[in-house]
């Protein structure tokens, strides 16, 4: 297998290495063009905030395809494109061949490799990057396959672990705390006290959900319309906000000012009008602008930034926890992937092989037929068919045998045998992939 | 025949032991393998114990409806059946080790102490009365799975109040979905408990020429009925709801369930045929 996979990530480097070369698409399509011109015959590039990558069939195992060169011809490509001043540094940077490299690819599909652990927007620019590398011709039948494999092994991981399970931010956990009490959320109102922004995004999100309507209040009501224009909703005053506790079913509030908006009295009494209908309180603010203790009262479920981030650290240990999992999932499909390449590769070699030497042994044998009676002519043919099966024999058996060895070991065995007879780039993967 | 009753008899509280482990695993490890496993073993079990009935039936030539052990395996039939009616028709699959857990109690305590009984009562032959005790252990079966339900809303409640974020909260379904579930389970108990006791009151009055309705059965019954009335009510007049009507859900069951077991064993009256 000629892939490789090389790039920087959030591991390896600094947010200021990793923004000098974050490529937009522009910036990808002509560094693909040149890639494709130089070492690769397939590439691809993944440019997220995270991470920028590359995925590449090298042509052959010429010199150039050794880290050292195509790391040169990599980072010669990107000072161009992004027209940097100034070298980057080898050590952010990772080489990996063949199997590691699928490997590789298959785990940032699945979010076990982001930042954020199950990070499901990551598959998606994967996705955007193989189809613009397509856009550009740079795809081939390799990376192609490669990338459905990628998208296998991800839909694997989701729906098998809980490597994306339960929200990572305190603004959705917000949101799945209150899916933890409520069955439809698209039947329930909300108000929002206060111009906060993660209150904001927190809104964002239950519009997300299909939040059955929203009321905005804010001390300056400028801002709440302001936050009604760009999400939707009602703008209520401030000052009678309090009326709107008996109609509504979540409430999140990040008011920025000292002393509490609510009172553990206000609140019972409302709960009270309310007939005790569960209602969830979400207080972002800083200092609380809920009273504490009104976490006692019946059928109130109140969080604070503490609860919520705790919310958020359990969802992440989790997720974590599920890593060893989709990393079995990553490995059966990499075993998928190998056979499929083992598949492609021997065979063919096997037979290239044959048919090289059988035509080398038709013209030597065309060259110097008439040399011979018509009885030995029939001889000479069968003497060398005879010589050049015997000569391919232990070659053959050898290459037939070499699968039991691992797959990059088994590729450099097969691109030596290549390189050795001449016989050229495989040609195997167009037809298997037709 | 005898032979595949005895051997079902002793396979049974093993085949629900085995689903109850199936669930308890996907529930508490959130195993794959336990996942698909679960489902195919509850309705390998639910065949098994319905071919139990039917044979227990045709061998002794009445149904198994007339010693309380007889009838605590019907009640774990009906429990584990109506559970399996939920899941598919929700499609909420992480309760069931929670309400299965009690059709291994059922049947265990039935395997351990059935008699075969060939010669019943004649009184014990009415169509009538297989109608009423099989209305009875439907709605005894909807009652024990509404308990279920609300504590595992009380469960989740106390979690989701106190901030504690584990396997309580992952895996359970939310809260309003408990109460409404546990709320189904209650509506289509009562509805039962009360055609029992209509059909009861009929076959009563033919079976026996003197009947006192004071026998502790039929007081026991009433009052669990009364309990399930007024929580009903309550909920649908004056909207009682969340945390106070699955505890009167909690109550309404306990008193159900002493009025079949500890009334049967500890008190006489006419509801005592073996």
């Amino acid at each position: 297998m000629n892939l490789i996979a090389s790039g920087i990530n959030h591991r390896t480097a600094p947010l200021e290495v990793r923004e000098r070369v974050w490529l937009s698409d522009t910036e990808t399509r002509k560094a693909l063009s040149l890639l494709k011109t130089g070492p690769f015959s397939e590439c691809a590039l993944v440019s997220t905030c995270n991470r920028t990558e590359i995925y590449g069939v090298l042509n052959d195992l010429s010199a150039e395809s050794e880290p050292p060169d195509v790391w040169k011809r990599m980072t010669a490509v990107l000072t161009q494109v992004k027209a940097l001043t100034g070298d980057l540094d080898p050590t952010h940077f990772y080489f990996l061949r063949s199997c590691h490299a699928a490997q590789h690819l298959f785990k940032v599909a699945t979010g076990a490799d982001s930042m954020i652990i199950g990070d499901i927007q990551v598959l998606s620019q994967i996705k955007e990057a193989f189809r613009l590398a397509d856009s550009t011709d740079a795809l081939g039948p390799f990376l192609r396959r490669l990338m459905q494999s990628a998208y296998h092994v991800a839909k694997r991981a989701r729906t098998e672990t809980m490597i994306t399970e339960g929200a990572v931010s305190v603004s959705y956990a917000a949101v799945e705390l209150a899916g933890k009490i409520f069955a439809d959320i698209a039947t329930r109102k909300a108000l929002l006290i206060g111009a906060g922004e993660t209150g904001e995004l927190t809104a964002k999100h239950l519009f997300g959900r299909g939040i059955g309507h929203l009321f905005v209040t804010n001390r300056t009501r400028s801002k709440a319309e302001q936050i009604v224009a760009s999400l939707g909703g009602t703008v209520t005053e401030f000052e009678s906000f309090q009326n709107q506790l008996d109609h509504v079913d979540i409430v999140i509030s990040s008011v920025t000012g000292p002393g509490y908006i609510l009172s553990k009295y206000n609140v019972s009494r409302s709960m009270k009008r309310r007939s005790h209908r569960p209602l969830v309180i979400i207080d972002l603010g800083m200092p609380r602008n809920i009273e504490p203790q009104s976490r006692s009262v019946e059928n109130l479920f109140l969080y604070d930034i503490d609860s919520l981030q705790n919310v958020v650290d359990q969802n992440l240990q989790r997720r974590k926890s599920e890593i060893p999992r989709v990393n079995a999932i990553v490995l059966e499909e990499l075993r998928e992937f190998s056979a499929w390449i083992k598949s492609l590769q021997i065979l063919p070699t096997i037979n290239d092989l044959r048919t090289h030497f059988e035509q080398i042994r038709a013209e030597e044998v065309a060259k110097h037929i008439n040399r011979f009676t018509e009885h030995d002519r029939e001889l000479l043919n069968l003497v060398s068919k005879r010589i050049i099966n015997k000569l391919l024999h232990t070659p053959s058996v050898e290459l037939r045998n070499n699968h039991r060895t691992g797959a990059s070991e088994r590729m450099q065995t097969v691109q030596v045998v290549r390189q050795l007879f001449g016989l050229g780039k495989l040609k195997g993967t167009e037809s298997e992939e037709k | 025949m005898s032979i595949a009753v005895n051997v079902l008899n002793v396979a049974l509280p093993f085949f629900y032991l085995a689903t109850v482990g199936s669930y308890a695993h996907a529930f508490l490890a959130d195993y794959s393998f336990a996942k698909k496993l679960k489902t195919a073993l509850l309705a390998v079990t639910l065949v098994g114990h319905l071919i139990y009935i039917v044979l227990r039936t045709v061998l002794f030539a009445h149904p198994p409806i007339t010693t309380i052990f007889e009838i605590m395996s019907i009640v774990a039939f009906s429990i584990a059946a109506s559970y399996s009616l939920v899941e598919h028709r929700t499609g909420i699959k992480n309760t069931g080790f929670f309400i299965l857990v009690l059709a291994l109690v059922f049947q265990s305590g039935s395997s351990a102490f059935i008699q075969d009984l060939s010669e019943v009562q004649p009184v014990l032959r009415s169509n009538l009365l297989g109608l009423h005790v099989t209305s009875a252990m439907l709605g005894f079966s909807a009652f024990a799975i509404a308990a279920v339900y609300g504590t595992l809303y009380l469960m989740l409640y106390h979690n989701l109040k106190a901030g504690r974020f584990g396997i309580i909260y992952q895996r359970l379904p939310n809260l309003e979905k408990l109460e409404s579930m546990a709320t189904f389970a209650n509506i289509s108990g009562f509805g039962l408990l009360s055609l029992a006791i209509g059909i009861g009151l009929i076959w009563l009055s033919r079976a026996f020429d003197n009947v006192s309705y004071f026998d502790p059965k039929l007081i026991g019954t009433f009052f669990v009925w009364l309990v399930y009335g007024v929580g009903l009510t309550a909920k649908g007049v004056i909207g009682l709801q969340g945390r106070k009507i699955m505890i009167l859900s909690i109550v309404g069951f306990l008193t159900s369930f002493f009025s079949l077991t500890i009334i049967n064993f500890y008190f006489t009256g006419f509801h005592r045929f073996f």
